[in-house]
């Protein structure tokens, strides 16, 4: 322990809001060393990484690189004392040619070339501009620029991940180029492979905080991913809501199926059906398509190939509209999109009632007070602050999304990442609520980034990775195995 | 490229990624000129136009064109290097109307050395006004269409206390050397593309000309690239303001006096986002240039005048320029749009 540390920070916090994205957080990187960092999905490691460059102020908690606190106020700080990133967008203005990126971030270019022609990629040309350059070659590029001002530690958040085998191997070749050189690297990656191959040691965070520290080599990657769920994994799954025996039967026809779903780069080959009665889980990582697989689904995105097939009808979608009048309606993860913040609950339950534009006439009053005094009472939404959806608890405004579509009525709901960022009280009304849902007869989708409520509310979960649906579990396949599958690793059969 | 062994077990079956096919020099050339091309192209055909409408066609008709387009290409350069940014300007016309009665109250009774004089002070006036206008906007966080809406409407007041009726008088000397005689057309056309050259191209070219494209395109990645977002907006309501000064001071040198009249303004900052559309700056920002903005408001000169040849009621002569805009602008961008999709 008689190195000096080139990176270290204690307690560092964030907050945005009401969220806490960051509690306390320590992580220590040697010089010599590629350290990677883990963690779940919202686990706070991107939060940590735009502080350490400069592109977010910590709210509290301290930096010190060899030794030294720094303050990081800017990318051009972390820049000056050494820190430069690769971040997971290419940070480079699509209008511009490369080279004019270049030239924009005072680097010297030649290096670059350098860096460029050192992986093999010499011949890329910086005359293009970087709207008609492919995502992997600007990952590329973005690294050679952060090479180019030689620093001290490379950040690299999740550079593999839109990158193809041989150019990922390419990033492993520049990183034991830094440790060799007694640098460092943070490296931050889904995949656990990777990190056993090239890391020599890791730090796990957890709900804000660093929760374990090792050589991942040695551990594991059961190690891993028990640091990356923690106590969660033990707790003992009491609450389960999976179907009942006494609760309708599921249908022979789905109600909703995709059939080999193809959308650009994001989504290969899904098929996947619900029946009535069912709740389908969707795990997956961060990126890995399910974005696009909501919006394909609910119309909003039209699919490149395979198709839609909605109660047995193939549906040509090119509009919410036609798959929402077919009853499939989503609830998506940002609640502010789909409300109208600034107007009361009573207009929002009611907006899409009033879809229907072949139906002309004055607004039946009492008939819309009915069915959303019956949607409120039901969901048991706190009327309080009525007057403004925007006003409201983000588990309220939740339940204002899901009711005005049982106002409505509906045959199929998707929900996206329904409990992010609500209270454990009200997920569990959540859970009940779909739960009544599908005994009803209605057919869900819901997208979890928590995985253990794939075992709390589904009858069955279907697993994402890479734009493809790489494992079908049981409800009680257990969040390792989920885990397992959503980052690619083969699963043992239950 | 060479094969890499992989590290990763079962991560890497020795598929080798081909480096991008680059663009073709030409389909490069058509993304950064096809627009402002097709704009000169539809001039082109515009002026054939309007030359064999006319008996005859010299120097003074051409002069007529020029002199008449002067303040309005000013004006579109102003509209669109802050557009450019990915911004927007309602008070350009108001600042030029401001700019034109400042030099109206200061001229008269000067030569043509004191009149110059004037003019950059003016210029200089202009620009200090619109840095305050960005710097308002930056800091305060209120939208730019509001902050420039409400600046508009002070501008035209700053103008009444300037001068509360039109005034003339300006040096004839100044008149002529940048309006041109009524057989001269040069001066003004040198006017317009000396201050493409000399104020446009160096900062187009200079590092805070890269930061307003990169600010327009995408301020994120502008913001990590380490572009300082706040000063580059601030500068870009600058560099507006130097070309709505210019407008301004060209207006005084055409009519030979200014008017605080308000309507000029307004109808001058709508034409000059009409001239910024149609020369193909993208509203969203970071996309086209200054050339593009001058010819289209030279185009936007020439249609009424043609319609008015074809013997046109002028009311219908404003229908056939409203429709022209939209008709040019949504082909052009029905073109683009299926250039940049991939097939």
């Amino acid at each position: 322990m008689t190195t000096p540390l080139l990176l270290e920070t204690s307690a560092v916090a964030k907050a945005f809001g009401a969220v806490v994205a960051l509690r306390a957080v320590d992580l220590r990187v040697r010089p010599g060393e590629v350290h990677a960092l883990l963690g779940a999905n919202g686990a706070g490691k991107s939060t940590l990484v735009k502080i350490l460059t400069g592109v977010l102020r910590a709210d509290a908690g301290a930096i010190a690189i060899h030794g030294r606190p720094v303050a990081l106020r800017r990318p051009a700080d972390a820049q000056g004392h050494g820190l430069a990133p690769v971040f997971q967008d290419p940070a480079m203005a699509p209008d511009l040619s490369v080279a004019e990126n270049l030239r924009l971030t005072r680097v010297d270019v030649p290096a670059v070339r350098r860096h460029l022609s050192d992986m093999d990629l010499g011949q890329l040309d910086l005359g293009e501009q970087v709207r008609d350059v492919p995502l992997p070659f600007l990952r590329m590029l973005d690294l050679a620029r952060a090479l180019a001002f030689d620093p001290q530690l490379l950040v690299l958040d999740e550079i593999t991940a839109a990158l193809p085998p041989d150019l990922s191997e390419r990033v492993f070749a520049v990183m034991r180029r830094w440790k060799e050189r007694d640098r460092a690297v943070l490296f931050i990656s889904h995949r656990l492979a990777e990190v056993r191959a090239h890391c020599d040691m890791c730090t796990v965070l957890r709900d804000g905080r660093d929760v374990a520290s090792f050589v991942p080599a040695e551990g594991g990657e059961g190690q891993i991913v028990a640091a990356m769920l923690g106590e969660a994994a033990t707790v003992v799954r009491e609450e389960a809501r999976t179907r009942s025996a006494t609760a309708v039967d599921v249908g022979d026809t789905a109600l909703l199926e995709a059939r080999n779903i193809g959308a650009g780069r994001h989504l290969e080959d899904v098929s996947l059906a619900v029946r009535a009665g069912e709740v389908l889980g969707l795990a997956a990582l961060e990126g890995q398509g399910q974005d696009v697989l909501f919006d394909v689904l609910s119309g909003n995105r039209k699919a490149d190939r395979g198709e839609l097939v909605v109660d047995g009808v193939t549906v040509k979608a090119h509009h919410p509209f036609d798959v929402i009048r077919r009853g499939v309606v989503l609830v998506p993860s940002d609640r502010l999109q789909a409300l109208l913040p600034q107007r009361s609950i009573r207009e929002n339950i009611a907006a899409p009632l009033f879809n229907r534009v072949t139906r002309w006439g004055p607004i039946n009053g009492r008939e819309e007070g009915r069915r959303i005094d019956e949607a409120v009472q039901r969901l048991s939404i706190d009327t309080r602050a009525a007057s403004q959806v925007r006003r409201l608890s983000g588990g309220n405004q939740q339940k204002v999304t899901i009711a005005r579509w049982l106002a409505r009525g509906l045959k199929v709901m998707l929900l996206f990442d329904p409990t992010r960022g609500i209270d454990v009280g009200t997920k569990h009304q959540v859970y009940d609520l779909v739960r009544a849902l599908a005994d009803e007869g209605a057919a869900i989708v819901m997208f979890t980034s928590e995985l253990r409520e794939i075992g709390l509310v589904c009858d069955r979960s279907a697993v994402l990775h890479n734009g493809r649906i790489v494992a079908e579990l049981p409800a009680d396949a257990g969040e390792s195995a989920l885990l397992r599958a959503a980052h690619g690793l083969e699963t043992v059969p239950a | 490229m060479t094969t890499v062994e992989p590290t990763v077990p079962g991560s890497y079956d020795g598929f080798a990624t081909s480096l991008p096919t680059p663009t073709s020099r030409w389909s490069r050339l058509a993304r950064r000129q096809g627009w402002t091309a097709g704009v000169a192209a539809l001039l082109a055909v515009l002026l054939v136009w309007r030359v064999s409408q006319l008996p005859k066609f010299g120097a003074f008709e051409i002069r007529t064109i020029t002199a008449g387009t002067m303040t309005l290409a000013l004006l579109a350069m102003a509209q669109g290097v802050i557009v450019i940014s990915g911004g927007i300007d309602l008070s350009v016309g108001s600042m030029m109307v401001f700019g034109n009665c400042l030099s109206a109250l200061w001229m008269p009774d000067r030569g043509l050395a004191g009149c110059l004089l004037v003019a950059v002070a003016v210029i200089a006036i202009t620009a200090a006004l619109a840095t305050l206008i960005g710097a308002i906007i930056t800091a305060s966080g209120v939208p730019d269409i509001i902050v420039t809406l409400a600046a508009s409407f002070v501008l035209a007041g700053m103008a009444l206390w300037v001068l509360d009726a039109p005034r003339s008088g300006v040096s004839a000397d100044f008149q002529r050397l940048v309006a041109g005689r009524l057989d001269n057309p040069w001066p003004s056309v040198l006017w317009i593309g000396g201050v493409l050259l000399v104020l446009w191209l160096p900062l187009r070219r200079s590092r805070l000309g890269l930061a307003i494209y990169a600010l327009g395109s995408d301020r994120k990645a502008a913001f990590l690239s380490g572009v300082q977002i706040a000063w580059t907006r601030v500068l870009a309501y600058t560099a507006g303001g130097v070309f709505s000064g210019c407008a301004g001071v060209a207006l005084t040198a055409s009519t030979g006096g200014g008017g605080p009249l308000a309507s000029t303004g307004t109808t001058a900052t709508l034409n000059s986002v009409a001239a910024v559309v149609l020369g193909g700056v993208a509203l969203t920002g970071g996309i086209g240039g200054l050339v593009g903005p001058v010819l289209a408001a030279l185009c936007l000169t020439l249609i009424p005048a043609i319609m008015l040849g074809l013997g046109w009621d002028p009311s219908n002569a404003e229908t056939a320029r409203g429709v022209i805009i939209i008709l040019v602008v949504a082909v052009a961008g029905l073109l683009q749009l299926r250039r940049t999709r991939p097939s």
